[in-house]
This record gives C-alpha cells, sequence and structure tokens, in this order.
C-alpha cells in the first residue's frame, strides 16, 4: 500500500496552488510549442530553463514536465491540418490525420487524438508509479546490439506503413539513412559529406527536412494547376467537430493497443517514443480487416500512434526517476534544471526526493486532464482555421515555418536547407515516393549506425552477437517475419495492380 | 636595486589603484546594453549550469542582464568560432572549458580559431574533477589493481566516452598515454548514455566529470577508483586522490572560464574579472558550485594572467596526448 | 495524374529523357561553376570560373578515362576529387543516358524516379570518398556511408527497372509559379533574417509567397500580410522570447 500513500503524498504536492498553475503554465505552452511548426519542445525547455531558477524545484520541473507532454498534443495539431509533423512522434500521425482532413474530418482526428493521448497518458502515469522500479531493468537489458536490433525493426515499421511500393519505401529509408550520415561522425569526429558548410557539422536538423519534404511541398504542390479544386471541397465538406460514436467504438482498440506498445517502448532512451508511434501504426495496419484504408483517412492511423506517443511521453520519464540517468535531450535539460537547483538525481531520487517524484507523478496525471479540457475546445478553432482561403493561409504557413525553423538554431542556413527540401519533397511526390519513411530513417539512421558500431566495438567485430542475445535475436526475428509478410503481399498486389491496369 | 625594485612596485601600485579607479567609472559606462553570453554546450549540462549560476550574479553586479545563449556543435568549437568572430565590445562573451579552449587545437587540425590568439582571457570560474569510474562488478578493487588489470587486459577492456574531444574522452586518452595501453573506446552521445551504459555493465570503465557521477557512487550503482585531483573531493570524502592510490601523473580537471573576444578594451575585461571574482566570493554562488562538486579558484587563479597561463599550460598538456588519437 | 503523354511518342521522349540525365550527370559541376562566378564579384572562397571549368574538363575528359585505363595496369596514385566526381557519379550517369535510348519506358514516373535517386546515391558516395573505410574490426567514418549509397544505387537501379517492365502513370505534370515563388519567398527570408529584422522580412515574405498563386488577391494579402507581421512580432520575440532582431540593423544605428 506505500504505493497509495505515495501517490496521496504526490497528489498532495501537486495540488498545491503554485504547482497546479505551473502545470497550467507548462501544459499551455507545450501546446503552443506542438502547435508551432519548427520549434521545438527542446528549444523551448531550453528557453524556459533560466526563468526556472527562481522557481521552487517541484514547480519548475511540474512546469517543464508539462511542457514536453504538452508539446506531444500540440504535434498532432499541425500534422492533421497543415501536414507538418513538429516532432518526429507525430510524423505517422500526418498519415492518416491529414487524409481525414483533406475529408473534411479534421475535427473527429484532432478529437480522437486528444482523447486518445489522454487515456495512454493516465494510464502510462498509473504505470510509472506502479512498475517504474522494475521496469527500469528493461532499459538496462538493451545494451547497443539490442538497440541496433530495435532500430532495424523500426525500420521495418516504416515500410510497412507505407502505402505505396515497398521497394520505393525501402529507397526512401535508405535515402533517409544516408541524409543522417551528413555532419560529424561520432566515433572519430570526421565531417561527413558536409562539403564544409559549418551549418553541416553537425548535420541536418529534423525540423529541417519535416518542414521541407511535408510543410513546404504540400504547399507546393497545392499551389498546382487542377489542385485549387480539391482544396474548395475540402472547404465545403467539413463535418462534425467531435467524433460518431461509431468513430469512437473504432478508436477503442488501437487506442488500448497504442498505450500499451508505447508505455513500454517508451522506457527505452533514445528512439523509443518514435518507434512506438510507427509501431502502433504498424499493428493497426496489420490487424485491420481492410489496411488498404489505411493512409486514405484511417481513423485507428491517428488513435493507435497518438496514444503510443503520449504513453511513451509518459513512461519515458521512468528511467531519469529510477536511475537518474535522462534517456534523451528534454530529461538531460531536466537534470540540467534539477542540477541548478542543487539536486543531482540519481537511483536514490525517489527515497532522497519524494515530493519531488511523486509530486511530478501526481502532476502529470493533472497536467493531462487539463491538456484534454485545453485542447478539446480548441478544436473547434483549428477546424475554423482550415476554412481561411488557402491562398493566405500558404503564404502564413511558409512565414510560420520559416521562423520555427531559424529559431532552432538561429541559422539562416537552415532555412534555405528547408527550401531545398520542400523541392526534393515536391518532387518525391511527383515521383510517388512517400516521405514518412525518409524521416524515420533519417531520425533512426544515427542511433542505427552509432550501436551498430557499438556493438562491434565491444565484441570485436563478431558479428554473431545479434544472434546470441536473445533479446536482440528475438527483435530480429521480429523484424524478419514482418518484412516477409509485408514483401508477399505487395508482391501479389503489384501483380494485380498490373492486371487491372491492362484490363483497362 | 632594493630601492628600484620597491619604486617599480610603488608605480604597480599605483598603476593598478588607477585600473581600480577608472574600472567602476568604466563599469558604468560599458554595460549600457544587456551583454550575450555564449555556451558552446546545451541547456542543462555541467558548463551550462556553471555559467548561469555564475552569469546570475554578474549581471547583478554589472547591473545588466546577461542573456545565456546555448550554441552547440562539433564539440563547442561552431560556438566558440562565432564567439572568436564576435565584436569585441564587450557585449559578447563565452564560457569556454577544457575542451574548447584547449583540447579542441590538436583535436581539430581545421580549428578556425586559436584559444590564446583569438580570446581575451576574464577569469576561471570553477574546475570539475574527473573520476576513474568503472562498472560494479569490475574485478579489480582499488586503483593499483585496476592499473596492473587494465594494463594485462589492454585488448579486453572496453572504456566508454562520451563522444570525440568530450571531457570523457580527452581525459580518459590521457589516462591511456599514462599507462602506455590503447583499449577500445567505446563512443556514446553523451555523457547520459555512456553513464547508462556503465550502470548496465555493457562498458568497463570510463572517466567522467564528478557532477552526474556522485549520486551513482553513493547508490553503488558503479564504483569510483579515484579523482585526479589535488585533494579530495567534500562530496565523496573517501574516493582517493590518484597520487595517494599510486597514480599522481594522472590529473585533469574540466575547467569552465569566460573569454571575450581579441581586443576587447582592457577596461571591461577588467570590470568583467571584476565581477567574476565578485561572483565567487558570494556565499550562495560558492555553495551551489560546491554541491555539484566543483573546485572553485582560489583569488590568486581568478586574474585574466593566470587564465592566460592556464590555457597556454592546457594546451601544452594536451597536444601531445590527442595529436596521435587523430 | 493527368495522363498528357501517350505512348507513341517513345522514341522523341527517350531523347529527351536521355539528355536530361546526360545534364543531370554534370549537375554538380555546372552548379561549381555558378557558384564560382560570385567569386568574381569577390563574394564566398573558391576557385574562379576559369579554373573550375579546366579542371573539370581535363578531368572528365582526359584524366577520368587514363585512370580507369591506369587502373588495369595496375597503377594506384590517388586522385584528384574531379575525377573521382568523374568516376563515380558523371560516367555511370552518361552510361544510364545512352541505355535509355535504347530502352521502352513504361512507366517514367518510375523510370526517372529511380535514375534520379540513384544520381544522389551516387553523388552521396562521391561525396564520402575522402572517409576513411574499416579499421579492423571498428567502422571507419566512411563504412556506413558508403554502405547506405551502395545499396541505394541498388535499390533505385531496382526502381529504374520496374519503370522499364511494369506499366505505370508517366511523368507528372511540374508547375513553376508555385515552386518558385515559395522558395524565392523562403530564401528571401533566409537571407534578410539578421539584418533587417522579423518585421521587414516577415512581411516581404509573405508577398512574394503570395506570389505563387494566381489566386490572390492583392488588397487582401496585403491586410493579412501585415497582420501576420504583427502577430509573429508580437508571438516570437515577446512571447517566446527568441533572439531574433526586430527591425533593420541600420535603424538601430
Amino acid at each position: 500500500m506505500d504505493i497509495f500513500a505515495n501517490l496521496a503524498h504526490g497528489f498532495a504536492v501537486a495540488f498545491s496552488p503554485i504547482n497546479l498553475l505551473m502545470c497550467l503554465i507548462g501544459a499551455l505552452v507545450g501546446t503552443l510549442v506542438g502547435v508551432l511548426p519548427g520549434i521545438g519542445t527542446i528549444a523551448t525547455v531550453a528557453m524556459l530553463l533560466p526563468i526556472t531558477f527562481g522557481l521552487p524545484p517541484v514547480g519548475a520541473l511540474i512546469m517543464l514536465a508539462g511542457i514536453y507532454y504538452g508539446a506531444q498534443y500540440g504535434g498532432s495539431t499541425t500534422s492533421i491540418l497543415v501536414n507538418i509533423p513538429g516532432e518526429a512522434t507525430s510524423v505517422v500521425t500526418a498519415i492518416d490525420g491529414h487524409q481525414m482532413a483533406k475529408q473534411g474530418r479534421a475535427g473527429p482526428a484532432l478529437a480522437i487524438a486528444a482523447i486518445g493521448s489522454f487515456f495512454a497518458g493516465c494510464v502510462a502515469t498509473v504505470l510509472i508509479a506502479i512498475l517504474g522500479a522494475p521496469l527500469t531493468k528493461l532499459a538496462l537489458a538493451f545494451g547497443p546490439a539490442e538497440y541496433f536490433s530495435l532500430m532495424v525493426l523500426g525500420l521495418i515499421f516504416a515500410v510497412v506503413l507505407a502505402k505505396g511500393s515497398v521497394l520505393k519505401a525501402i529507397a526512401m529509408i535508405v535515402f533517409g539513412l544516408l541524409l543522417s550520415m551528413v555532419g560529424s561522425d561520432i566515433e572519430t569526429g570526421a565531417s561527413r559529406m558536409a562539403f564544409n558548410i559549418p551549418e553541416l557539422a553537425d548535420g541536418l536538423g529534423f525540423a529541417t527536412v519535416a518542414m521541407g519534404v511535408f510543410g513546404f511541398a504540400e504547399i507546393i504542390r497545392n499551389l498546382d494547376h487542377g489542385a485549387e479544386m480539391n482544396r474548395d471541397l475540402v472547404q465545403q465538406k467539413i463535418t462534425g467537430l467531435m467524433p460518431t460514436k461509431k468513430d469512437l467504438l473504432d478508436s477503442t482498440p488501437p487506442i488500448l493497443r497504442g498505450t500499451v506498445l508505447g508505455s513500454i517502448l517508451g522506457i527505452l532512451p533514445g528512439g523509443g517514443a518514435v518507434i512506438a508511434s510507427f509501431a502502433a501504426y504498424t499493428l493497426e495496419k496489420k490487424l485491420a480487416k481492410n489496411p488498404s484504408r489505411f493512409g486514405r483517412g484511417a481513423i485507428e492511423g491517428v488513435a493507435g500512434p497518438e496514444s503510443a506517443n503520449n504513453a511513451a511521453a509518459q513512461t519515458s520519464f521512468i528511467p531519469l526517476l529510477t536511475l537518474g540517468i535522462p534517456p534523451n535531450a528534454v530529461m538531460a535539460l531536466m537534470v540540467g534544471a534539477m542540477t541548478i537547483h542543487g539536486i543531482v538525481p540519481g537511483p536514490q531520487v525517489m527515497q532522497k526526493q519524494p515530493d519531488l517524484v511523486w509530486g511530478m507523478i501526481a502532476s502529470m496525471w493533472i497536467g493531462n486532464l487539463m491538456l484534454i479540457i485545453i485542447n478539446l475546445p480548441l478544436v473547434g478553432i483549428w477546424v475554423r482555421l482550415l476554412r481561411v482561403p488557402y491562398r493566405l493561409m500558404f503564404p502564413s504557413i511558409v512565414i510560420f515555418c520559416a521562423i520555427g525553423i531559424y529559431s532552432v538554431n538561429n541559422a539562416p542556413v537552415d532555412v534555405i536547407l528547408a527550401g531545398v527540401f520542400g523541392l526534393v519533397g515536391y518532387w518525391l511526390i511527383k515521383h510517388d515516393f512517400e516521405p514518412a519513411p525518409l524521416l524515420l530513417g533519417m531520425v533512426l539512421g544515427p542511433l542505427m549506425e552509432e550501436n551498430l558500431r557499438r556493438a562491434l566495438l565491444i565484441s570485436r567485430g563478431d558479428w554473431s552477437v545479434f544472434v546470441t542475445r536473445p533479446l536482440s535475436a528475438v527483435l530480429l526475428a521480429v523484424a524478419a517475419s514482418l518484412l516477409i509478410l509485408t514483401v508477399l503481399p505487395a508482391l501479389r498486389a503489384k501483380r494485380d495492380e498490373v492486371f487491372t491496369e491492362s484490363e483497362n | 636595486m632594493t630601492f628600484i625594485r620597491a619604486l617599480a612596485g610603488a608605480c604597480a601600485a599605483a598603476l593598478a589603484s588607477l585600473g581600480a579607479f577608472v574600472a567602476p567609472v568604466e563599469a558604468q559606462t560599458y554595460p549600457t546594453r544587456s551583454i550575450t553570453m555564449i555556451v558552446p554546450f546545451a541547456a542543462g549540462g555541467p558548463t551550462d549550469v556553471v555559467a548561469r549560476i555564475v552569469t546570475s550574479h554578474m549581471a547583478q553586479t554589472l547591473g545588466q542582464s546577461i542573456i545565456i545563449e546555448n550554441v552547440v556543435g562539433a564539440g563547442g568549437t561552431t560556438a566558440t568560432t562565432r564567439a572568436a568572430r564576435a565584436a569585441n565590445d564587450g557585449y559578447t562573451l563565452i564560457t569556454g572549458h577544457m575542451g574548447t579552449h584547449a583540447a579542441s587545437v590538436p583535436l581539430y587540425p581545421k580549428l578556425a580559431y586559436h584559444p590564446e590568439k583569438d580570446f581575451e582571457p576574464i577569469a576561471l570560474l570553477a574546475g570539475t574533477p574527473i573520476l576513474i569510474l568503472a562498472r560494479k562488478d569490475f574485478p579489480p578493487k582499488d586503483l593499483k589493481e585496476f592499473v596492473t588489470y587494465v594494463k594485462a587486459n589492454a585488448e579486453k577492456v572496453n572504456a566508454a566516452h562520451a563522444g570525440v574531444g568530450s571531457v570523457s574522452h580527452v581525459s580518459c586518452e590521457l589516462l591511456h598515454s599514462i599507462l602506455d595501453i590503447k583499449p577500445v573506446g567505446v563512443p556514446f552521445n553523451g555523457t547520459g548514455p555512456a553513464m547508462n551504459a556503465l550502470v548496465a555493465g555493457q562498458v568497463d570503465y570510463m572517466c567522467d566529470q564528478i557532477v552526474n557521477a556522485v549520486p551513482q557512487i553513493n547508490a553503488g550503482t558503479i564504483k569510483a577508483y579515484a579523482i585526479a585531483t589535488p585533494e579530495r573531493n567534500p562530496s565523496l570524502p573517501n574516493v582517493p586522490t590518484t597520487a595517494e592510490a599510486g597514480l599522481p601523473k594522472f590529473q585533469a580537471q574540466a575547467w569552465n572560464a569566460i573569454f571575450a573576444p581579441k581586443g576587447t578594451s582592457p577596461a571591461i575585461v577588467a570590470s568583467l574579472n571584476a565581477a567574476a571574482v565578485k561572483a565567487l566570493d558570494d556565499e550562495t554562488v560558492r555553495k551551489r558550485l560546491l554541491e555539484l562538486g566543483s573546485v572553485i579558484p582560489s583569488p590568486a587563479e581568478r586574474t585574466p594572467e593566470s587564465l592566460a597561463a592556464l590555457v597556454k599550460g592546457e594546451i601544452a598538456k594536451w597536444t601531445p596526448v590527442l595529436k596521435p588519437a587523430t | 495524374m493527368a495522363d498528357t503523354m501517350g505512348h507513341s511518342a517513345t522514341a522523341t521522349r527517350n531523347t529527351k529523357v536521355a539528355l536530361g540525365f546526360c545534364l543531370l550527370a554534370i549537375a554538380p559541376q555546372i552548379f561549381e561553376l555558378i557558384w564560382s562566378i560570385g567569386t568574381i564579384f569577390g563574394w564566398g572562397t573558391g576557385r574562379g570560373p576559369a579554373a573550375v571549368v579546366t579542371s573539370h574538363a581535363t578531368a572528365l575528359l582526359a584524366d577520368a578515362p587514363s585512370a580507369i585505363f591506369g587502373s588495369f595496369g595496375g597503377g594506384t596514385k590517388k586522385m584528384s576529387s574531379e575525377v573521382l566526381l568523374a568516376l563515380i557519379y558523371s560516367y555511370p550517369l552518361f552510361a544510364v543516358a545512352i541505355l535509355t535510348l535504347f530502352m521502352t519506358i513504361r512507366s517514367a514516373q518510375d523510370y526517372v524516379g529511380g535514375v534520379v535517386l540513384m544520381a544522389l546515391a551516387l553523388f552521396a558516395l562521391w561525396a564520402g570518398s575522402d572517409l576513411q573505410g574499416m579499421r579492423g574490426f571498428s567502422f571507419g567514418a566512411g563504412t556506413a556511408p558508403r554502405m547506405f549509397g551502395g545499396l541505394l544505387v541498388a535499390l533505385s537501379a531496382g526502381i529504374a527497372l520496374t519503370g522499364l517492365l511494369t506499366d505505370g502513370p508517366p511523368m507528372a505534370h511540374y508547375s513553376w509559379r508555385g515552386p518558385l515563388f515559395v522558395v524565392a519567398a523562403i530564401l528571401f527570408f533566409a537571407l534578410s533574417i539578421r539584418s533587417l529584422g522579423l518585421v521587414v522580412t516577415a512581411f516581404s515574405s509573405f508577398m512574394i509567397a503570395a506570389t505563387g498563386s494566381h489566386e490572390t488577391r492583392w488588397l487582401e494579402a496585403v491586410i493579412v500580410g501585415a497582420c501576420l507581421t504583427v502577430g509573429c512580432a508580437i508571438l516570437f520575440p515577446y512571447v517566446l522570447g527568441l533572439p531574433m532582431p526586430m527591425y533593420p540593423r541600420f535603424l538601430n544605428q
């Protein structure tokens, strides 16, 4: 019953007026940051860090945590409305979410994203409270070999989520992997494919490429002749704001499954949350009776990944709270916030700082509640935004994106690169290549390469580690079977397609 | 002779007092707007925390806000290059560290700046001791055993580090050059993942700054063999110094210091130095730095001249260690 | 997809496609030449146009062929980056362009897509050609880029092959107005945000981007652009505290 006592203590801390206010500010700022394209969580938390100097440590961390998971809610908004994923975790949401918006169902898509996130957030919070300590073992069981295999699995997910040719999807992943190689090599520090451009020394930013191939490319494509008709149609088609009973029924199982997947994968530091959303999408597509609906506005394709990424955002706090090791850049900033207050988190942080840990866990639940209260009414406003004529909307999106990308590093070169990637993305659309696998390849590429090299360094060049370590072997086996399951029907479908076309 | 020396001393004292008299006048006129402090690492990292603690006090002294700008990339050299090219009007400063202003010289042959030629040293802020850490079930019990074990098993052991050019990388290179071994170095993307791997037992040992290590050592998830400073650290009273444990040659500290672009006027340097020195004498600043395990420089170490000497000495120290590594 | 091209015009189209590939094969060289023109006016650093032309021309026409024949003789002298560019990037694409002349393209979308992607992969292979490869059991900096570059060459060849073997959509229609003005707006933003500040830059970029659509009504665009600029000026520097200049630099001094 310790847990109930601890949770009660946590709620007592979190319900103090100042902490409630901090939680609200965090949720609001997080939503804003998530909605604005380009401006990422890392940059915002970094900017707000100095403000937390003057706050009590618990309040400061509650606020920073609120920004982190609040951005997960907000991030889905731009993905759905304008096809611009602000974070790597909302790339998948853009696939079906934006299609729903094009069919006039932006309201249900946004609402289901919020509801799924809320449910997942609540469950994951309970999970942190009850199973935080034992789950830590999972994070420690993952060595370089396991991570490499996990990344391979993640890339296979990207193949599965492609709606067109499997070959093209794989090519896009590899293209993404190549793009991720640009910049300094982690092991030797050598500059790779950077052409002596200082801004490229640390590689291409996710925001830069995502804004380019998703945001700018979409705008350029929409300006094509003949595209106006479709757009006007969208504006007339906008129907109900809230999901129907059928939507809710359809979404319930994906939300449950997404929550489970996200909760587990979120614990793994580095890439866990991204893979969680892709994994959830893949799972839904594989379980669906009619997988061809995916990529064409299936509500399950929004509900599953959105639940998964929010669950993962919550459980990614586990390594921080139980081991004192930050699993990602945002958490590293939170550790910075703690050290500024003289708390250096470590394995004993739960015993030594019960106020902080349990207060934060309780605040996550409150924060999720606040977020759904903030977000559901906002759905109406967002959908109304879609009624703005496109001739006024697109220059605004261009400006917002440009400012967002510029603000990441204060580097004009990043904005130019995003423009170049906009053209690349336009070209990709014209040749029927999908940008989502490219982005996943780009996000997972460095993790994959680093862990492959690390694993081989530790094993002294022995490739068998990937199959002799049980966890890694299981992951690779899953990846292999998934690939076979995907490629076989795709080959058959390709034949069918050929037949149907020759009949025409 | 003694007379001349006394006269020279008196002149120097007079000049110094004149300078001290001029400095506050300058200080009133000099910071007329906010100052940008470039921190070459991500917010929340050890350098950033030190910079924020000290500059928040300096801002009070100077009467202008100091805005911290975190510019990350290429082991901090991106930011340092930008600072070297900034206007030398005293409104752009940088909190450099051992990596950006010493180890970068041998590490990056195409470095776009030189720590000595392109910067005016202002003041040393803090030193962060470096520890030799190992996974908790690593066989050696103390530093002597560690040295023999690592030398005997140089082919088998793995040393973790947080990326090329990081403090953990260069300090381990120093250790390896002293022991004359070349074990496999496993790079991680930052201290967090490296520490995770050490706690999980995936790698054998690493050299890291005290900040992140103290709670892990206290919790028994990793062990520490020695601290590479002349004195023991109050936050880890049980960890012997390298001298006590039998490896006196291994001395390493990650230091943080403020620099201004070359050509910044001496009056501005003096007023910034005075503000930094005042901050280091402040009780709350000291308390916070000590909580981080930092070593606060003695008054003699806080002058621009001693910082210049430190930079010179550090470059000389790291160049032979790191040159063959790249 | 607008089906504008029939299958009858294959022969003439193939020549066009092949010519396009030839142009693609020397695109990096042309890019460097355009870039080098800037050095005449003192912008940027690098070689002058004359030096660029001669070095690439000798690399393409003389050095690279001799390097190929030299390699049969077992000569292993270090090649310059121009020669490598010719060998790794230009020659394979010339070969593809020649092959194109003799092929029936059944899906131009796939075929051209595959070949252009292959060009990107070859370019990446060239860009990574100076990097160190394997050192014993440990990966060098260049191992992974080469691995993935090679893989992408193979995959894109596969895509191009499907374009030859199976029927599919022809080339899609590209329009120029949208891309041109949107990219111009982005470029203008990037080049002037530092010196002109947020207010001027955001408004000008808005108007440039708006030019990209023929539906734009000017008065409306000016009003919305102005409102948006004010909104951005409040939101980004003040509410979010992003460090960016507000007004042109010359007004501050």
